[in-house]
């Protein structure tokens, strides 16, 4: 036993002088190796670390996300989102949709060339948008109501749907909106080597694929130049890595996951950002009881839902990063009903959720299958299975392995699951999470009056009916406990004090027109 | 028991048992090569459903899902796709990787250098400071033995994860001497290099400095009590020329093995390492592509790392052989 004991003493001392060490840490920009020059408009490096690479730089198999901003380097979109979500100009410079919105029509920059000297005109964007139908990339919806795209001068542009899609601008600020040049699409070469017209262009020979991806600035970028010379992205997958990155100078400014780190990196002296993003809560995905009768029982759904002591896990578990609320629509979207967060209907509620299963039939339980992922914490299903075990409901749980949770809920094996969602605008909303071919309504759930109420909103066409119709649609998704919403994630997003970001809004980071040198 | 004579060994009919050696092994290795790769292989597809779903994404139809399948071959019978991916490898095609524009040879060479260069290094560092510790610790004993001892059991009881952090705030973070993160290719900038390194080995080697200097140590101590080192002394051999000429031959095979054993630990423990320092290597790969399922790569890095380990054990082998012809194998 005595080498024991000298070892953990030994462990203890070097803990503890790492420990003094660490607490006396260097403040943020004393290290820092993204400097800036003389003046306050410019700096030569921003270096930010990423969580994930870019599998592709065909805009049509680009992801977005944590991935938008490589994109968003070398690549235009054909309108702009500002960091609230506005829409600006970008290579189109106005857009009109006809009356019954079937048609929008696009009036494009004519002094726009791609790196490798193309001219950029409707043609190449014409041939963009058939490239990214043909592809069939991860966002593919983003074009499902295209019927035709024609370009009736070199600066005009006219993309024909089938049915009014509310989402086709907020598309063309996304991934349908990259135009590459029409010489680089459909090569293969595209994949790895970008041709765009954006601020940046990729510098292959400071680049490592799968580690970092350095941008340098376009000489003849057609817009006003972003501040920074080059950019670097290091890809960071690792938490830790990326909190020392940062606290060590080597890039930036990064995103975190972990709900601690902010807490961390604020009492190391760095500014931590963040805004209101994903929802976390139930799915019910079985609304119908095919796989469990008790889930067409609204009732047993609601049971489930406030049977969840949401404000503890939100402390607990999320240290208390995010807000309380019952509705997967964002504030900023049309549809958010603020008092719908305020209805004391879901609040925790052990008893009156016992009572409404002996309502529905179910005074004994019942048995409900929880697919368990490794991405979240394995304490947040401990916490489900005893919140569902004081009203009597058993929770079997059936793990997953990293990358088959997904492909599992959405292949529609499941009634339920715990899940943290991403937040979009009403229209991708439908699309994602509603619609019957939503692919988060894996059982393909289809309710006439949901249907209607969807039908409202999509041909409204004014930002007021936008609203009374987004709104009667979200109040009756949640009366009807399509989900069990417990709370929406604060983002974590930090940076040292050479660097101003703007967060940008449904967006996981900033996009690279939000940073600037600090003064 | 011995004799130096007798630890030389005879020198003739070397080559052809040599030979016949590393031909056996290596038949050897690559019959264990086939075995884990079909067992992989299977596995990692029977326990993988929905690759294409993950591939296309959320938003997928099921229609382009489908496809996506028929595409990637998924919907043929998986005995067939193993032979196919078998006979692939045998023509040095890996395949390509699902989710990236890459094939999977050339992701994997890429980052293989980062990966031994690390491992090579470390255990090079590791096999130098051990040796010195074992054996000092085995002639000197007292107080010396007693440190050696106590490092040994604290660099086993550190996980190496938890010494890289530690390294990562003090060396990097406060003091800002080297690199958090970062790598950078030794042909490019060998100065740049080590500074990348130099964490990352400290943190490998720590683990592996216990095991071996442990077991240099007691090696060392078995052979000093042999008879025929009685003898050398009393033929007047300087104790230097006794440890480093006849001592250290008869008990380095037991470092050696220890070491090759550690070597293959570290590929495991390259993989924790190289994330907390965004080093772009194999154990980056392993913790990227496996967690989205990314087959083709994985069956390549076991390949890779298969082959590694042969070699390796290979190694080790006729170094065991060379320094002691009693192991030697016909």
């Amino acid at each position: 036993m005595e080498p024991v004991k000298k070892t953990s003493r030994l462990v203890a001392a070097l803990a503890a002088g790492a420990l003094a060490l660490g607490l006396a840490a260097c403040s943020p920009g004393s290290n820092n190796a993204g400097s800036t020059t003389g003046s306050s408009t410019t700096a030569p490096l921003l270096t930010l670390g990423q969580i994930i690479e870019p599998t592709s730089f065909d805009p049509a198999v680009s992801q977005e996300g944590n991935s938008m901003p490589y994109y968003q380097a070398v690549y235009d979109t054909l309108i702009k989102r500002a960091p609230d979500g506005r829409l600006e100009p970008m290579l189109a410079t106005e857009w009109t949709y006809n009356d019954d919105r079937t048609a929008l029509t696009l009036t494009l920059r004519d002094d726009v060339t791609f790196s490798d000297g193309a001219a950029f005109d409707a043609d190449g964007a014409k041939a963009n948008i058939e490239h990214f139908i043909e592809t069939k990339g991860p966002q593919a919806n983003q074009a499902a109501s295209i019927t035709s795209v024609e370009a009736t001068d070199a600066t005009t542009l006219v993309i024909t749907l089938s049915e009014p899609d509310p989402s086709l601008e907020y598309s063309l600020a996304s991934s349908l909106g990259f135009m590459a040049s029409p010489d680089a699409i459909g090569s293969e070469d595209i994949a790895s080597t970008p041709v765009g017209s954006g601020p940046y262009t990729l510098d292959s020979a400071s680049t490592i694929v799968g580690s970092e991806y350095t941008f340098v600035r376009n000489a003849d970028y057609w817009g006003d130049a972003l501040p920074y010379d080059s950019i670097k992205f290091v890809l960071l997958t690792d938490e830790t890595a990326r909190v020392n990155a940062l606290r060590s100078g080597q890039i930036n400014a990064a995103v975190f996951t972990a709900p601690s780190t902010a807490q961390e990196l604020e009492s190391s002296g760095f500014t931590v950002e963040g805004q209101l993003g994903d929802f976390s809560g139930f799915v019910f995905f079985d609304r119908t009881g095919q796989l469990n009768p008790a889930f067409a029982d609204p009732r047993v759904r609601e049971a489930l839902t406030i049977s969840i002591d949401k404000e503890a896990l939100l402390e607990n578990v999320g240290q208390g990063r995010g807000e309380l609320t019952n509705q997967i629509f964002p504030s900023d979207d049309f549809s958010y009903d603020k008092a719908l967060d305020t209805d004391d209907r879901f609040a925790y509620d052990p008893d009156r959720a016992k009572q409404l299963l002996a309502d529905a039939g179910y005074a004994s339980g019942l048995t409900v299958t929880m697919p368990i992922s490794p991405v979240f914490d394995p304490s947040i299903y401990t916490t489900i299975e005893q919140n569902f075990s004081d009203i009597g409901v058993t929770m079997e749980r059936v793990e997953f392995g990293p990358g088959q949770t997904i492909p599992a809920l959405l292949g529609g094996q499941f009634a339920i699951t715990y899940f943290t969602l991403a937040t979009f605008n009403d229209w991708t909303t439908v699309r994602q999470y509603l619609a019957p071919d939503a692919p988060w309504n894996s059982l393909k759930t289809e309710d006439a009056d949901l249907a209607e109420l969807i039908k409202a909103y999509q041909y409204a066409t004014t930002d007021d009916e936008r609203t009374t119709a987004g709104q009667a649609m979200n109040e009756y998704v949640v009366d009807n406990n399509w989900f069990g919403v417990f709370s929406r994630v604060l983002s974590t997003y930090g940076h040292d004090d050479t660097v101003s970001v703007e967060l940008q809004t449904q967006q996981a980071v900033p996009s690279i027109y939000n940073y600037s040198p600090a003064n | 028991m011995g004799s130096p004579r007798q630890a030389r060994g005879p020198r003739p009919r070397k080559a052809p048992h040599v030979l016949s050696f590393i031909a056996k092994r290596t038949l050897l290795a690559l019959s264990q090569m086939l075995v884990i790769s079909a067992v992989a292989f299977f596995l990692l597809y029977l326990s993988s459903s929905g690759i294409a779903r993950t591939i296309l994404g959320e938003q997928a139809t099921e229609e382009q899902v489908a496809a996506k399948t028929a595409e990637l071959g998924l919907d043929r019978p998986l005995p067939v796709r193993y032979v196919e991916w078998l006979l692939g490898v045998f023509q040095g095609d890996l395949g390509r990787s699902y989710f990236t524009p890459q094939d999977v040879s050339d992701a994997l060479i890429s980052r293989l250098p980062t990966t031994l260069s690390l491992l090579i290094a470390t255990t090079i560092i590791a096999a130098l400071i051990a040796f010195a510790l074992g054996i000092a610790a085995a002639v000197y004993r007292g107080w010396l033995d007693r440190l050696v001892q106590i490092l040994s059991i604290a660099g086993y009881a550190i996980p190496g994860f938890l010494f890289a952090l530690l390294l990562v705030i003090v060396f990097a973070i406060n003091l800002g001497w080297l690199p958090a993160t970062g790598y950078v290719q030794l042909t490019a900038d060998p100065l740049g290099w080590l500074k990348t390194v130099i964490l990352p080995i400290a943190a490998l080697s720590i683990g592996m400095i216990a095991a071996t200097a442990q077991q240099v140590r007691g090696a060392v101590i078995d052979v000093l009590r042999q008879d025929y080192v009685r003898t050398l002394r009393s033929r007047g051999l300087s104790e230097r020329e006794i440890i480093f000429k006849h001592v250290l031959r008869n008990a380095s095979g037991t470092g050696l093995t220890v070491l090759g054993l550690q070597f293959v630990g570290l590929l495991g423990g390259a993989i924790v390492v190289e994330q907390i320092f965004a080093l772009p290597g194999l154990g980056t790969v392993a913790i990227q592509y496996t967690s989205r399922g990314d087959i083709p790569v994985v069956m390549g890095l076991l390949i890779i790392t298969s082959l590694i380990v042969a070699v390796v054990n290979l190694l080790v082998d006729l170094g065991v052989g060379f320094l002691n012809p009693k192991a030697r194998v016909a």
